[in-house]
């Protein structure tokens, strides 16, 4: 279980004149759910970003699965196994939930039904507005689509912005049931401000702060670290 | 002492103006005056046009109804009234309001909106011009539109008649070259610049975009009327052609070869334009492709817009600007190296 | 009666053309948010291309076909040449798609001569039926049914088909589709290549019912196409069928009514729009308009 699958070697991202991220190192074992955590404006996201190419490095390198994607597109990317969910959500508003999982289908075989048939076990709500527009779905069934698409293809790691934004307690519940089902299955890094959800879902942690990674370990450890969280996360 | 404390950009623009009104003694051959004449007139037209595209980032496809309205409306004033002083004040005075108040209309209606609503209504709006013009035969004799007569001058100055419209057209383009560049040397053009480069964050520093917008937009459109106006009144004659796409496509092509975003770009692209059309007609007898010169026209167009974005001036520009900085550096260099030697 | 009906005829067979023109800038402009101001251009290759593979051959539909190559190889070369360089500046693509628009009219008149160009109706399309006092011309109902065909084909392949699907997903969030594994950049190409295609397939079916073509009518078409798609709304084929079914009727009967009205009634109807609903009729969630 301590095969590295993907890995970042001091990335540097701009995005128009800024220096979003200065130097990102940042490594994610196969099977361990890794948490990014940071302020508002560390760098979380455009981590993500890099990794998916949408605003790719200038300087460093990615590594997935011993592949260098630094430079690659996004559809090469994705194509390669990396699912994303961004903070948005990305949903296709005018589809429909189906029509929003067949966009993301690279093949219509077997093994994809076999992978929406669980997924849609794991979000029976899907299954029920199947053919009702994504537009109309409440904020949570939103990220249970945008969750059940990123991996609807054979999928190797999974990237989730923030699922917990905007959504209502007891949904959040719902999310981290979900996801946790999906971590036996895939490797997920998250991204996430909610600190209870990081602790309860997280095995590793990494702390950005000004587009840096300043700490990294294990979730537990950061539990009990009153002092990082109180530097880096503005609790406890 | 007035002009020691001038800037020496402002003296060599006045000197080169100086020069422009001794060319006649030069050279005053009819048509050559006509060359100039029309330089200068289509110079404030283009600067006019830059003043939107170069300066705030809209791109106008019906700037020509602005030079029509100014054309049509002098000569229509001047041929209804007797041909007086009076009558020509009045119909440059209905010109710029008429030409400001499509353009505040268009302003209003379109640039919230993305770029090409702008582009899309002045051309469906010049479109409208042309069609009035082709069909309101009563008041602009359709298209083979009317000629008039202006305004007798006094005394032996009639004789010299050209040669008075001449100096009239070159001081009005020089005014009106330094009254937009104090426009855009003054707060309000910095933020216009501030619009074309990124006009969410101007609008995040608590400025209104929309006024200062559409108020570039209307002084934009009295200018290209005050072009109209000049042009009706250098050949005496006004048909439908003032309306024509190609007098729009002129003034982008203009601004585009001469620099965009800088004045004395539209000026210099007047002037290459000009030239160009007057002998590129000449060659049509030599090869077809010069018969077809719009084939040219267009596709000098793609490659400036893809390979020279900047145009003659803003190439020039941008090439001192660097060794300006080169030179600055080195100096300091120099001196910090200097300083530790002492 | 007789009037109305064949004016409405007449109406619906001009907003079915300007249709088929529309319908390619639409989801070209909806999909790669690219203003392609020569697209009128393809329309008057399409039609001298038509009249001029249909006179060559003798075979109106051969003429189509090759009005169609000739719009597929056109809209190949500009995605790759024009578009390319300005993607994501919508200042220069206005101005560089500006300059191909003079290039592709006048080149016109440098392949097919600069003199009007007759283009004649295939024979068993020639005349009209008389349906009790009502004489209907049959190249108008061929136009209407043919547009109405294609109407349904685009609506039913962006609605089932997986590429139309991620079309329309890419009209939404182009960087999601990205992210979920689809080449954007092949998707563009097909897009534009069948968008300029469209463009040139209305110009061959509308040079017949005008019986002359010159190479103005790229400019005019062009126009019509883009005040079509903002009344209609930027990325919506539906609302561009209604759109161009308005300006369409609206020209025609206007037309004959108020004849002085018939260029103004298109721009006012544009006016009304922009005033009232600057988004346009139908709105595609995603597509904005600032």
């Amino acid at each position: 279980m301590s095969e590295s699958i993907l890995k970042l070697e001091s990335i540097n991202t701009y995005i128009d004149q800024f220096h979003i991220l200065q130097k990102v190192n940042f490594e994610v074992k196969k099977g361990e759910l890794t948490v990014l955590l940071g302020r508002n404006g560390a760098g979380k996201t455009t981590t993500l970003r890099t990794i998916m190419g949408l605003n790719p490095a200038s300087a460093g390198t990615v590594t997935f699965k011993g592949e260098n994607i630094t430079k690659g597109a996004p559809y090469q990317i994705a194509n390669k196994g990396i699912g994303y969910v961004p903070e948005d959500q990305g949903i296709f508003y005018d589809l429909t939930v189906g029509e929003n999982m067949r966009v993301a289908m690279r093949h219509e075989n077997d093994e994809t039904k076999e992978r929406l048939d669980w997924s849609l076990d794991l979000f029976p709500d899907l299954k029920r507005f199947w053919k009702k527009p994504a537009g109309q779905l409440s904020g949570g069934q939103k990220q249970m689509l945008a969750i059940a698409r990123s991996f609807i293809n054979e999928t190797d790691l999974i990237l989730i912005d923030e699922p917990s934004k905007g959504l209502a307690p007891v949904i959040v519940e719902a999310v981290i049931d979900a996801i946790e089902k999906i971590k036996d299955r895939t490797t997920v890094v998250l991204v996430e401000q909610n600190f209870s959800m990081a602790k309860r879902l997280g095995e590793k942690y990494y702390i950005l702060d000004n587009g840096m990674t300043m700490h990294h370990g294990n979730m537990k450890d950061l539990e009990q670290n009153e002092e990082l969280k109180r530097k880096y996360l503005g609790i406890g | 002492m007035m002009l020691k404390r001038m800037k020496l950009s402002t003296k060599v623009y006045l000197l080169i103006g100086l020069a422009l009104a001794f060319l006649p003694f030069i050279n005053d051959s009819r048509w050559f005056m006509f060359l100039m004449i029309q330089i200068f007139v289509f110079a404030i037209f283009a600067m006019s046009y830059d003043l939107l595209l170069g300066y705030t980032g809209i791109v106008s496809f019906g700037h020509a109804m602005f030079f029509g309205v100014g054309a049509y409306s002098a000569a229509i004033v001047m041929d209804r009234m007797e041909a007086s002083f009076v009558s020509f004040l009045l119909g440059t005075l209905v010109a710029v309001l008429i030409g400001g108040f499509i353009s505040f209309l268009a302003g209003m209606l379109t640039l919230k909106l993305k770029s090409h609503y702008y582009a899309m209504l002045t051309l469906a709006l010049a479109g409208m011009f042309l069609y009035i013009a082709e069909r309101w035969r009563s008041v602009t004799g359709g298209n083979d539109g009317f000629t008039f007569r202006i305004p007798e001058l006094p005394g032996f100055l009639e004789e010299h008649r050209n040669f008075v419209i001449y100096l009239f057209c070159l001081l009005a383009m020089i005014l009106l070259f330094f009254g937009m560049k104090r426009i855009t040397e003054s707060p309000l053009g910095r933020v216009l610049v501030g619009i074309r480069e990124n006009d969410q964050r101007v609008e995040s520093l608590g400025y209104r975009i929309m006024p200062y917008k559409v108020l570039i937009s209307v002084i934009s459109g009295m200018v290209a009327s005050l072009s109209g106006v000049l042009y009706a009144i250098s050949i005496r004659f006004v048909d439908t052609s003032v309306f024509d796409i190609q007098v729009t496509l002129d003034a982008l092509m203009m601004t585009i070869i001469g620099g965009v975003g800088t004045l004395t770009g539209p000026i210099i692209g007047s002037a290459i334009i000009n030239f160009s059309h007057h002998y590129l007609s000449d060659l049509a007898n030599i090869h077809w492709i010069f018969q077809r010169w719009m084939i040219l026209f267009g596709a000098i167009f793609i490659l400036a817009v893809i390979f020279f974005p900047n145009g003659i001036v803003g190439t020039i520009q941008n090439k001192l600007a660097k060794r300006k900085t080169k030179k600055k550096q080195y100096d300091t260099t120099e001196k910090s190296l200097r300083k530790e030697g002492a | 009666m007789e009037l109305i009906i064949n004016l409405s005829i007449n109406g619906i067979a001009t907003g079915m053309l300007i249709f088929l023109i529309a319908s390619g800038l639409t989801l070209i402009f909806g999909l790669m948010s690219v203003l392609n101001f020569a697209h009128g251009g393809l329309f008057v290759w399409g039609a001298y291309s038509g009249v001029f593979f249909f006179s060559l051959t003798g075979s109106f539909w051969i003429g189509i076909l090759c009005a169609i190559v000739t719009g597929l190889i056109l809209g190949l070369l500009t995605e790759v040449f024009i578009i390319r360089p300005v993607y994501g500046n919508h200042i220069r693509q206005i101005l560089i798609t500006l300059g191909l628009m003079l290039v592709l009219s006048e080149l016109i008149k440098v392949v097919f001569g600069p003199n009007v160009l007759p283009a004649p109706v295939p024979d068993y399309l020639k005349g009209s039926w008389l349906i009790g006092d009502i004489t209907i011309i049959k190249y108008r109902m061929f136009i209407i049914l043919v547009g109405a065909l294609i109407f349904c084909l685009m609506f039913f392949t962006l609605r089932y088909s997986k590429i139309g699907l991620i079309v329309r997903a890419g009209v939404m969030n182009k960087e999601m589709v990205q992210a979920l594994g689809i080449n954007i950049k092949k998707i563009f190409i097909f897009v534009f290549m069948v968008g300029s295609a469209l463009a040139a397939f209305a110009g061959a079916l509308f040079a017949p019912s005008a019986g002359a073509i010159y190479s103005e009518l790229g400019m005019e078409f062009g126009i019509y196409a883009f005040i079509v798609v903002i009344i209609g709304g930027m990325g919506s084929i539906p609302g561009s069928l209604v759109a161009a079914l308005l300006v369409g009727l609206a020209n025609t009967f206007t037309a004959y009514y108020v004849p002085i009205l018939s260029m103004v009634v298109t721009m006012l109807l544009m006016l009304i729009v922009l005033l009232f609903r600057p988004q346009g009729l139908f709105n595609v969630s995603g597509v904005s308009n600032k």
